[in-house]
């Protein structure tokens, strides 16, 4: 466990120094500190579309951050050599790649904090909400962390075997299905007027693919009048699906990489 | 003495699109005494790094059998006592000489900080600790190189191109730790294109290309068969004329006779004859064959011979 900590906390120490996640992550602060001003642009209750696009701001950020991050991690190990180095003291490639895919998921959790409290002082600024509100905001960040947690998993198990720019559009898009298309397959796998071939395609995206969506719970923070029936067993049933399908992933990682020639 | 190192058959097989099945590594068998520095030679591409990712585990290879200090190629275990210097390693900039060493420590468990400077002291990096590896010369790179491989006080070191890019006087240095390492009665296997640098230090070596171990033995037995030289002067040119024959080359001028002959021709005769005619002789020195020339000589006919079984093989196929 030791050597899975000592290479999880060198990634997450290599992570926070790499130029182009600084630079997505200042991006994404950028943005944010702009959209209190879009709020009085819109017809919408400023408050919502504030909250909104924050919250869209922060996941879209992440979800770069998570793919960069990922998609290098084992060829960057590979390519610099660092990787023999490593392998050739008493540490297996499974233990390599889990302290890998941990570093990423801290490095993750210390730039979406860092994102979060900016967003939450910049609420506190621009609209002086109360403190029980300021820290309903600040839960949902923590559902956009495990999202991207388990996107991690899947830049990691396509580098296990693809090359990084194939990799970042193939993960891009697992994101985009899973999160802008699989609510739509979803509907299309319970609609009972679905074409059958339509229907087998909706029920295959939406069982196998990861479904990203079922992170986004912003509604009810946004409209106060939404609420999500029994929210704990929800949120509980989201933190089972992800363990489950960052543990499926990484196991195959292991497979493919295990008998990968380095 | 027992081997440190022991390959039988040892083959690495890769597939290639255009090729088919290449043999990157063939029936490799070598044998490494414990206690000796064992120089690994060949052209780019002939297998060198292979085969060390094979020894060390990192790759498994496609057949034959393997022991490193009596265990099996890959057995976790071993990982304790061997350590590896690869080609011009990348250490994460952002750590210090200190720092680096402390995490590949924990990678042993070792958390010993007064270790961490021994070994830093031992490469001569004690004073530059604290400085990141970024502000480190590629020599102290491959220093801090060194003190990381000597973490888990190993009895077996692969050192791959351990001087490659450096200046000379990072070479010396390099060189240096390498003996010092052997006085240890540490094994290091070094993986070299240094010729010059093997032939001082390596107590064996062994000659690789395209897969094949083409040369294997002390170093002193591989080149040896060498020439000799004499030096006289107050010779005629009609006596030096008469040293002529096959394999030795006469140079005459202003009465000193310049003999290049064979390690084997009779030295003895040819110093009496010279005493005879009262010649002064000036010097004898026996000229080992270099490295180089028998590093250029074993690949050179090594290609021939490939060349050779190619031609072969299509003259027989357009038979067909």
């Amino acid at each position: 466990m030791n050597v899975i900590w000592n290479i999880a906390s060198t990634t997450v120490g290599e992570a926070i120094r790499r130029r182009v996640l600084l630079v997505i992550l200042l991006i994404g602060v950028l943005l944010l500190s702009i959209i209190p001003a879009l709020g009085i642009l819109s017809a919408r209750s400023e408050t919502s579309i504030t909250i909104g696009t924050m919250y869209a701001v922060l996941r879209g950020t992440s979800a770069l951050i998570a793919i960069v991050l990922t998609i290098y991690m084992l060829p960057n190990e590979i390519e610099r050599r660092t990787i023999y180095t490593i392998l050739s003291k008493p540490v297996q490639r499974w233990q390599f790649l889990v302290g890998k895919y941990l570093g990423a998921v801290l490095a993750l959790l210390l730039m979406i904090t860092m994102m979060t409290i900016f967003m939450v002082l910049l609420f506190w600024v621009f609209q002086h909400p109360t403190a029980e509100k300021m820290a309903e905001i600040a839960t949902q960040p923590f559902m956009y962390w495990m999202e991207m947690s388990l996107l991690a998993a899947v830049g990691m198990f396509f580098s296990t075997f693809i090359a990084p720019l194939v990799n970042f559009f193939l993960t891009i898009g697992m994101w985009l299905v899973g999160t802008v298309l699989n609510p739509l397959y979803d509907t299309l796998s319970k609609n009972g007027n679905t074409q059958p071939l339509m229907k087998g395609i909706a029920t295959i995206v939406t069982n196998i693919l990861p479904n990203f969506a079922n992170y986004d719970t912003k509604n009810p923070i946004i409209n106060p009048g939404q609420v999500i029936v029994n929210g704990a067993l929800y949120k509980w049933t989201t933190v089972g699906y992800t363990a489950m399908y960052v543990g499926i992933l990484l196991l195959l990682s292991i497979v493919v990489f295990d008998r990968r020639e380095v | 003495m027992a081997a440190a190192i022991e390959t039988q058959k040892l083959t690495k097989t890769y597939r290639s699109r255009n090729l088919g099945k290449v043999n990157v590594v063939d029936e490799l068998d070598l044998v490494v005494e414990e206690g000796e520095i064992f120089g690994f030679l060949g052209p780019n591409g002939a297998g060198k790094t292979t085969t060390i990712k094979m020894l060390l585990g990192i790759i498994a290879p496609t057949a034959g059998e393997g022991y490193v200090l009596g265990r099996e190629i890959g057995d976790m275990d071993v990982h304790r006592v061997i350590s590896y210097l690869p080609e011009r390693p990348y250490y994460y900039e952002y750590m210090t000489g200190m720092e680096l060493l402390k995490f590949y420590g924990s990678l042993f468990g070792i958390k010993d900080t007064a270790k961490f400077q021994a070994l830093l002291e031992k490469v001569g990096l004690a004073g530059d600790a604290s400085k990141t590896i970024s502000q480190y010369s590629k020599g102290m790179q491959q220093r801090v190189g060194l003190a990381q491989s000597l973490l888990n006080d190993p009895k077996l070191l692969f050192l791959d191109e351990p001087t490659a890019g450096l200046d000379p006087i990072a070479h010396t240095e390099i060189r240096d730790l390498i003996l010092q390492f052997r006085d240890e009665g540490r094994t290091v296997f070094v993986s070299s294109h240094e010729l010059s640098e093997v032939e001082r230090i390596c107590d064996r070596v062994a000659i690789i290309n395209k897969g094949v171990i083409e040369q294997h033995g002390r170093l002193d037995d591989l080149l040896r068969g060498g020439r000799i030289e004499i030096i006289a002067d107050a010779v005629s040119k009609e006596f030096a004329e008469s040293f002529k024959g096959e394999d030795i080359i006469v140079s005459h001028h202003n009465d000193r006779l310049i003999l290049d002959m064979p390690e084997t021709s009779d030295v003895n005769a040819v110093l009496d004859a010279l005493r005879g005619k009262k010649a002064n002789i000036v010097s004898i020195v026996p000229r080992r064959r270099r490295l180089e020339d028998l590093f250029v000589e074993t690949v050179g006919r090594a290609d021939i011979r490939g060349k050779a079984k190619a031609k072969a093989a299509v003259t027989e196929e357009a038979a067909k």
